[in-house]
């Protein structure tokens, strides 16, 4: 197996049904949530998507765990296309496939204690009985950063700080193995002193367990230089893509521009032009024509509104979606 | 010198469920009532041969003994039939009570897994179980249980049947409602993504979080099926075997009790079905309001205002807008010590000014932003130190006197406030509102003149001024709000976190209005926040608060640049900075402190790499380092 086929994604679109514009009207509108996205994965990669709230970054994650079924496209995960599979058939993949959401404060049953949540994807995928199954309980704690473990085992998490109920979050996720963690905006519920806590933990655990994570964030200042590659979205597509210092420190989309050069920097000697663009990300139900970043960009001229941008490719490893890099 | 701190001794002791569910019960006093009303029926009805003087429905042989009043030998006085009515009523619990057990348990049950199923399932099943009990719910109970008990033979079970099988509809529907809104948590959707199947999370995660709901139903329904056994059997289609206190009531009535005057026989059987319903209905109540989390209220109360003690205290700076001088504030519950919010911060605050407040959350920031205008919960209460607004000394003003700073002279926007909007009414119309409701006084023609110039100010075109809330996205929302802030032309603006929730960019632009505002309307700004990095490209000065005291208090550069607080250099570390390439992030280990168990010196010292021993022991005081500049630290002490 070629560490390059570790996880793929084809033209992996969704569509959700938006219900009619009028009573009685023919069509029915249409929400291009996710609209065309390739990327791969490797082994032990962390690759952070970027974007703002409904630029599609969400059902793109629940699309790739499964929990929602693509309207096209592919996934393919170790060379097998697991795009359709059913509940039975993704059991498997379920185990190797973790997920890490947002609000750690919302993400655990307040009825459960700290042992059960952690514990609970064991019962699931029948390891309810194998004689390891406290220690692997307690390593997962231990390897998320609950040491001593038998002190938060029998703790409710309304015990515990949000730093710590995202440790559990983790902890859960670890004890299955799995060899991809999704995490969904991990740290943005969480004060600043604790984030770097959450990423340094998630950086540690790709070495020492060579897992890969997929950092989904609004914020690409808080992934910090923990991503090894970095994916900005807009409406539904990568518009560039690139090793974290390409598009940091050389990004080409005017969008990766103005994202970068929000980014609030702790010193105020370094205050610099920010590129704050006006209004909002459109609703995804009326895609704007052409370059669908064409209304907000700063620099779009005439040919935008009517041209789809294809990928420029920049360097190996770096692409960008936009009319103004072709030569 | 790096001290791995255990944050496990923060950890507060566990208490089981069970026990904090006690505690919060016994606060509930209806529900206490209510309680120890059923038990003395329950105990009643389990020792009724005890109880009883006589034999159930053991006939005294005489015609004398029928309708005697009350006697020492009769506490409830004879029925028609010369029959103790003190050992019916005894008796007659036993029935209520088995009725109303089975009745509920059948209903429950029905009931329970119809509004699971179809909150779980959803889609077709779901719109045919409701319509299915929809229709349930508009036949009328009573006159379809008479006909269907009239043409069974009525018997206890049959009554128990009936009345179960048709008291399940409000139940179905409260346990759908309350399925839809866990199915919808996010707990449900990670267990999903570890692979669970449907079962397993309805057992292990939906069910513990609706049975709370569904005891209290429960309690409910054994009253409503009491109520309808009772009358059932009034009107005489009781189960002729068995005596419940509705067939006394049906005896009684039906054989003369009222033509001669014996009250006892109807009293004592009535009393007995208002008590247990009562009872019953109170501790249903008393359950719901501990076990209902929708039910309970946060209310900010203006707090009482404080004993200014020292009318003699002056502003030390009289040129400024505002000065917040020592200010302490304590939460005060009864039976536990206070939890010192905030422990004598000062800051002061000039025209145009922007001043940063940063911290992480439980440091105080919010009390004592809501202190400066006494917004404060009922328990927080200024115990010390003083605010001047223009000289004025807020912590002494009446009420009324302090209506006429709040909102026109200093106005909060609060954080999370863009949900505050009301939802059935436009934009425009609340900020109108928001102007009237302040400035009564203002020339009704002016309204829409000064709205509009009041959106335009915070960005929003006229059209979007007949919206509907739900038609703004969140950051058009945060603007709304700021905009019926500076309804009144406030000098000053306290901005509680108010970009926290939105999106990078969107944060960018309500930083940029809120830098515009300030510098076109010449505002002062206070921006709460716990991100460091907002508050370098915005603000003139920073007070870091940490677990209630100031730790540092300089001017923006000074603080990024020349932090002498190992917490402010900590928090610094631990910022990603993107102009530093590969520099690793540093945690602060640990977790703040908690407000009612701080620590005997430094606040801290338990998480600082610094820290030596008089940190444990001592709190630093508030050193003054160079011009503008305090910190509190013993470090800095030395080294001066």
């Amino acid at each position: 197996m070629s560490a390059e086929h570790f996880l793929e994604i084809q033209g992996l679109k969704k569509h959700f049904e938006a219900g009619r514009p009028a009573l009685f009207s023919r069509d029915v509108q249409k929400v291009h949530a996710v609209d065309g996205v390739d990327f791969t994965l490797r082994r032990s990669e962390v690759i952070a998507l970027v974007g703002e709230s409904g630029c599609g970054k969400s059902t793109l994650a629940l699309l790739l765990m499964g929990l929602e079924d693509p309207t096209s496209g592919m996934v393919k995960f170790e060379g097998q296309d697991i795009t359709h599979l059913n509940d039975y058939e993704r059991k498997d993949l379920r185990r190797k496939i973790q997920m890490v959401f947002q609000d750690p404060y919302e993400s655990l049953n307040p009825t459960q204690t700290i042992e059960e949540i952690v514990t609970e994807p064991l019962m699931v995928h029948g390891f309810a009985n194998v004689p390891d199954r406290r220690e692997r309980v307690v390593k997962a704690m231990e390897d998320a950063g609950l040491k001593p473990a038998d002190v938060y085992m029998s703790r409710y998490p309304h015990e515990l700080s949000g730093g710590q109920r995202q440790r559990v979050v983790i902890a859960a996720a670890l004890v299955l193995e799995p060899e991809i963690i999704l995490a969904d905006e991990p740290v943005s519920m969480l004060d600043v002193s604790i984030r770097a806590e959450v990423i340094n933990l998630l950086a540690e655990l790709r070495i020492t367990r060579q897992i890969a994570v997929i950092f989904i964030t609004h914020d690409l200042g808080s992934v910090g230089f923990f991503a090894d590659r970095v994916a900005v979205m807009y409406l539904g597509r990568i518009v560039e893509i690139g090793t974290m210092l390409e598009v940091l420190e050389n990004p080409q989309h005017p969008y990766t521009k103005a994202l970068i050069s929000v980014i609030p920097v702790p010193n105020p000697r370094l205050r610099h032009e920010r590129i704050i663009l006006k209004g909002e990300t459109p609703n995804p139900i009326n895609v704007p024509s052409g370059c669908r970043f064409h209304p907000r960009c700063p620099v779009a001229i005439e040919s935008c509104k009517a041209s789809d941008p294809p990928n420029v490719t920049l360097s190996k490893t770096h692409q960008a979606a936009c009319l103004l890099l072709v030569k | 010198m790096q001290t791995t701190v255990q944050p496990t001794i923060a950890l507060p002791q566990s208490e089981s469920r069970f026990s904090t569910f006690l505690k919060a019960f016994r606060k509930s006093r209806t529900g206490v009532v209510g309680f120890w009303m059923i038990v003395v029926v329950v105990i009643i009805a389990i020792f009724a041969p005890l109880i009883a003087p006589y034999e159930q429905r053991a006939s005294a042989s005489t015609i004398e003994s029928i309708y005697q009043p009350p006697s020492a030998q009769h506490w409830f006085g004879t029925d028609d039939a010369g029959q103790d009515v003190f050992s019916n009523f005894v008796y007659g619990a036993r029935v209520s009570l088995i009725v109303g057990i089975f009745a509920a348990l059948i209903a429950v049950l029905i009931g329970g897994s119809f509004g699971l199923i179809a909150g779980f399932f959803g889609g077709r099943l779901e719109s045919s179980l409701m319509r299915f009990t929809d229709i349930m719910l508009v036949i009328p109970d009573l006159p379809l249980i008479v006909v269907i008990v009239a043409l069974t033979k009525p018997s206890l079970f049959n009554i128990i049947f009936v009345i179960g099988l048709l008291g399940w509809t409000t139940t179905a529907r409260v346990v759908r409602s309350q399925t839809l809104a866990v199915k919808s948590r996010k707990f449900v959707l990670r267990a999903r993504a570890i692979g669970a199947g449907k079962a397993h999370i309805i057992v292990r995660h939906i069910l513990p979080l609706v049975m709370p709901i569904l005891v209290v139903q429960a309690v409910l329904v054994i009253s409503l099926a009491i109520l309808n056994e009772s009358a059932l059997s009034f009107i005489g289609l009781g189960d002729p075997t068995t005596l419940s206190w509705g067939q006394m009531l049906n005896f009684a009535f039906g054989r003369g009790a009222t033509s001669t005057g014996a009250w006892w026989a109807l009293f004592f059987p009535g009393f007995g079905i208002v008590w247990l319903v009562l009872g019953l209905t109170l501790f249903g109540q008393g359950l719901e309001q501990v076990l209902n989390p929708r039910l309970d209220t946060h209310h900010l109360m203006a707090g009482k205002p404080s004993l200014s003690k020292d009318a003699l205290i002056k502003p030390l700076y009289p040129n400024t807008l505002v000065e917040v001088q020592n200010l302490s504030i304590h939460y005060v519950n009864e039976g536990k010590p206070p939890a010192k919010a905030v422990e004598d911060v000062s800051f002061t605050l000039k025209e145009g000014e922007l001043l940063g407040l940063v911290g992480e959350s439980g440091c105080g920031k919010t009390t004592l932003m809501l202190s400066l205008l006494r917004l404060l919960p009922s328990a927080g209460q200024i115990v010390n130190g003083k605010v001047f607004y223009k000289g004025k000394d807020l912590t002494a003003l009446s009420e009324e006197e302090l209506n006429d700073i709040r909102w026109r002279g200093i106005s909060i926007v609060f954080q999370g406030a863009m949900n505050a909007l009301n939802p059935v009414r436009t934009v425009g119309d609340q900020i109108a509102e928001a102007v009237v409701k302040h400035e009564p006084k203002f020339p009704k023609d002016k309204i829409p003149a000064r709205v509009n110039q009041l959106l335009e100010l915070v960005g929003i075109v006229d059209d979007q001024r007949e919206h509907f809330p739900h038609q703004y996205s969140g950051g058009m929302r945060q603007r709304a709000m700021i905009a019926m802030a500076l309804a009144c032309n406030p000098d000053v603006i306290i901005a509680d976190e108010p970009t926290t929730a939105l999106d990078v960019m969107i944060q960018a632009q309500i930083l940029e209005l809120l830098d515009d505002l300030r510098k076109k309307l010449g505002l002062a700004v206070v921006f709460v926040t716990h991100d460091l990095g907002i508050v370098a490209e915005l603000c003139d000065k920073v007070l870091v608060m940490y677990g209630g005291v100031t730790a540092e208090y300089a001017d923006v550069d000074t603080i990024y640049n020349n932090p002498k607080h190992p917490y402010t250099q900590e928090l610094l570390k631990a910022f990603p900075d993107l102009t530093k390439p590969k520099k690793k992030l540093s945690s602060i280990p640990g977790y703040p402190p908690r407000l009612d168990a701080l620590p005997a010196g430094c606040r801290f010292a338990p998480r600082c790499p610094a820290a030596f021993d008089r940190c444990h022991t001592e709190q630093p005081a508030l050193h003054s380092i160079g011009d503008n500049h305090i910190a509190s630290c013993h470090l800095v002490e030395a080294s001066k």
